[in-house]
């Protein structure tokens, strides 16, 4: 039986620590400008002067910062780490996974200034300037590098699921974002096929990229937190299929109503309704995370339970009746942080904190801060959704009843947009207690924190079913 | 050796080490579906999840996918299935009924042949009520009938409707189609006859016999 902690860790080290670095780092500053945007929202003349300081620019960065800056990195991070790790090797390709780091990050830099100069492309979850990606597409390839060479090279000849949805990650982004660029920005395909084909990339690039990314941290924590095998793993290839399958399908749920052949929202629906046997084999597999006491299966179980409230609520809202009443509300904005905040990024940090002292050896410097960033992240998530939860009904009440002018409705939402923006600058100041703390534990150059002592690992107890 | 608390937030302590993790769940997959005598029901449930999400899938598209024609929007709509519905002119129906079979007796002047065929032309019949008309045309005439005061006996007006008996066996489109053009035609000025008219006079007088002058004139 290998030791927890070993010199493999020590020596994938660098590559990891500069991603989860960036990616926090990235995550802070997309809080500031979320913050800055959930402002405007209450004193639309706060920042108006400059055009690069309008909302919609702004928007556009934070959405990009957070999803190519945060959930890349740490994402990548944290499969590369977990996929070493199960090949029990050293991570081979290290020097890959550098110029990958290097030029993502360069290229998500790039997206910002681009973005700053107005050349955001306006589709959603899709801001990124044209010309970044293929900086983002090469530079991701090289990322994937050590995470291939280390699945290929397994010593095992039967995979475990983080393994799969990890391998699924890193082959995926890459199709989806290369589909995106030659269909809307190389020979752009005409008319309504354009809406079709960017909420396709929008859907895939939760359900086939930042989805399995998460995934692959929650199944290989869960275990190693609980000690027992997950129950019923036997299903767990079915939800992976299912998942890959029916995932890249759901795209058509933001066209419901649209100029689209009707066809299209309605393979949506049926494709939401599916996923749902995909989010069940999920809940099955990983619910001991609830009963384990580590900070990061807390943070874990809070982020599988909203990604399988998430994947409800896409499914009931995926309908036309329904939709009626949701779309173009302040719903669309609590179901996308419910996926990507509360469902993606809550599972990232818990595989940060399980992850990190691994990586380098040290414990966290201050359990002050972590408890602190827990804390404000279960706040401020809680706050978030209610109020934006508030928000839209408040929203949808008032635009279905042609009496009710838009100014009232603006008027009614503000208290609500108040609290979201509390919301906002709770998970921020959380997520700079997660920065700060990050940088003290991981610096090589004021390396001050007291080594690790890793209790030896018992052996897994065999689930009671 | 010193065992580090399970509660610091610093460090998450391992329960289970990766070699463990994959050992253990390599030999989960292999494990069979039943336990011995014991057969466990949560297969038995997930497959029949499965099958229920994918007959709600299947039904689903059937109703709302419009068939995947790229030309429906509407996720009630059907596709359209080529069939073109046109409007039919009843007077131009009504001339190709007309020079197809009544021409031969009445001709194609309207006027009939005097003491044999009565005209059609200025006739107090047609251009009287349509009851009476639809009537002579559904069950056919037999006998003397008088029009404008001249007496036609020799021949018999077939029964023309979907009756017992039928001989031509029309059906009310085509009736009314025939009295309306016959109606308009040769200066007369008498208004159309709709299908439903027709209809309503044969459901209201089932398979009646062969009309009679004193039984048309009898009704209103």
């Amino acid at each position: 039986m290998k030791a927890e902690y070993s010199p493999i860790d020590r020596a994938s080290s660098v590559p990891l620590i500069l991603l989860l670095r960036s990616g926090v780092a990235w995550l802070a500053l997309s809080g500031v400008l979320g913050l800055v945007a959930a402002a405007q929202l209450i004193s639309p003349h706060f920042l108006d002067s400059w055009s690069f300081t309008t909302y919609g620019r702004v928007t556009a960065l934070a959405e990009t910062s957070f999803v190519y800056g945060w959930l890349a990195n740490a994402g990548v991070a944290l499969a590369l780490w977990s996929l070493g790790r199960l090949s029990g090797e050293p991570l081979r390709g290290q020097g890959w996974a550098l110029g990958g780091w290097l030029f993502w990050n360069l290229g998500v830099l790039a997206a910002l200034v681009g973005i700053v100069h107005g050349d955001s492309t306006g589709f959603t979850l899709l801001g990124l300037p044209r010309y970044v990606h293929l900086v983002l597409l090469f530079s991701y390839a090289a990322l994937a590098v050590p995470g291939i060479l280390a699945w290929s090279g397994r010593q095992r000849k039967i995979s475990y699921a983080s393994q799969w949805y990890a391998v699924a990650a890193l082959f995926l982004f890459p199709w989806i974002l290369s589909v995106v660029h030659v269909t809307l920005f190389a020979w752009p395909a005409r008319g309504v096929l354009q809406p079709i084909i960017a909420g396709w990339y929008a859907q895939c690039a939760w359900t086939l990229w930042i989805a399995p990314l998460v995934l692959s941290v929650a199944y290989f924590v869960v275990p190693k937190e609980t000690g027992k095998v997950l129950p019923s793993y036997e299903f767990a290839s079915l939800g992976f299929w299912t998942l890959i399958f029916v995932g890249g399908l759901t795209g058509g749920r933001h066209l419901i109503g649209g100029p689209v052949p009707a066809w299209i929202p309605a393979l949506a629906v049926v494709s939401c309704a599916l996923l749902l046997f995909h989010t069940f084999i999920v809940f099955l597999n990983l619910r001991g995370a609830v009963f384990a006491r580590g900070v990061a299966s807390r943070l874990i179980s809070i982020g599988l339970a909203a990604y399988i409230l998430g994947a409800l609520v896409d499914a009931v809202t995926s309908f036309h009746s329904v939709a009626e009443h949701t779309q173009f509300t302040y719903f669309d904005t609590l179901q996308q942080q419910l996926a990507l905040y509360a469902g993606a990024s809550t599972v990232l940090f818990g595989g940060i904190y399980f992850a990190l002292p691994r990586i380098t050896g040290n414990l966290w410097t201050s359990a002050g801060l972590v408890r602190a960033h827990v804390g404000a992240t279960v706040v401020g998530l809680l706050l978030l959704l209610i109020s934006l939860g508030g928000a839209y009904y408040v929203q949808s009440q008032g635009l279905l009843d042609a009496k009710v002018s838009f100014a009232t409705i603006t008027a009614q939402t503000r208290p609500w947009l108040l609290g979201a923006f509390y919301a906002q600058a709770i998970l921020l100041v959380g997520n700079i207690a997660l920065l700060v703390n990050l940088l003290a534990s991981a610096c090589w150059i004021t390396d001050f924190s007291a080594p690790a002592t890793f209790n030896p690992a018992p052996a897994l107890e065999t689930s009671a079913t | 050796m010193s065992q580090k608390p399970d509660n610091d937030p610093r460090l998450d302590q391992a329960a289970a080490s990766d070699d463990a993790v994959l050992a253990l769940h390599e030999k989960a997959i292999g494990e069979h579906p039943d336990n011995g005598a014991r057969y466990r029901l949560l297969p038995i449930f997930i497959l029949f999840t499965l099958s229920g999400l994918i007959l709600f899938a299947g039904t689903y598209l059937n109703r709302y996918a419009a068939h995947y024609s790229p030309l429906v929007f509407n996720e009630n709509g059907k596709p359209s299935t080529g069939e073109v519905v046109v409007k039919i002119d009843p007077v131009a129906l009504g001339k190709k009924q007309f020079e197809a079979v009544c021409i031969t007796c009445h001709q194609a002047t309207g006027m009939g042949v005097a003491g044999i065929y009565p005209p059609l032309a200025g006739s107090e019949w047609v251009n009287g009520p349509s009851k009476r008309l639809i009537e002579i045309v559904l069950y056919g005439l037999k006998g003397e009938v008088h029009v404008e005061s001249h007496v036609y006996s020799a021949a018999a007006m077939p029964v023309f409707g979907q009756v017992a008996g039928s001989a031509y066996n029309w059906n009310d489109d085509r009736i009314a189609a025939v009295l309306t053009y016959v109606r308009q035609e040769w200066g007369n000025k008498s208004g159309p006859i709709s299908a439903d008219e027709v209809s309503a006079v044969r459901k209201s007088m089932g398979d009646h016999k062969e009309m009679s002058e004193d039984v048309l004139m009898a009704s209103k």
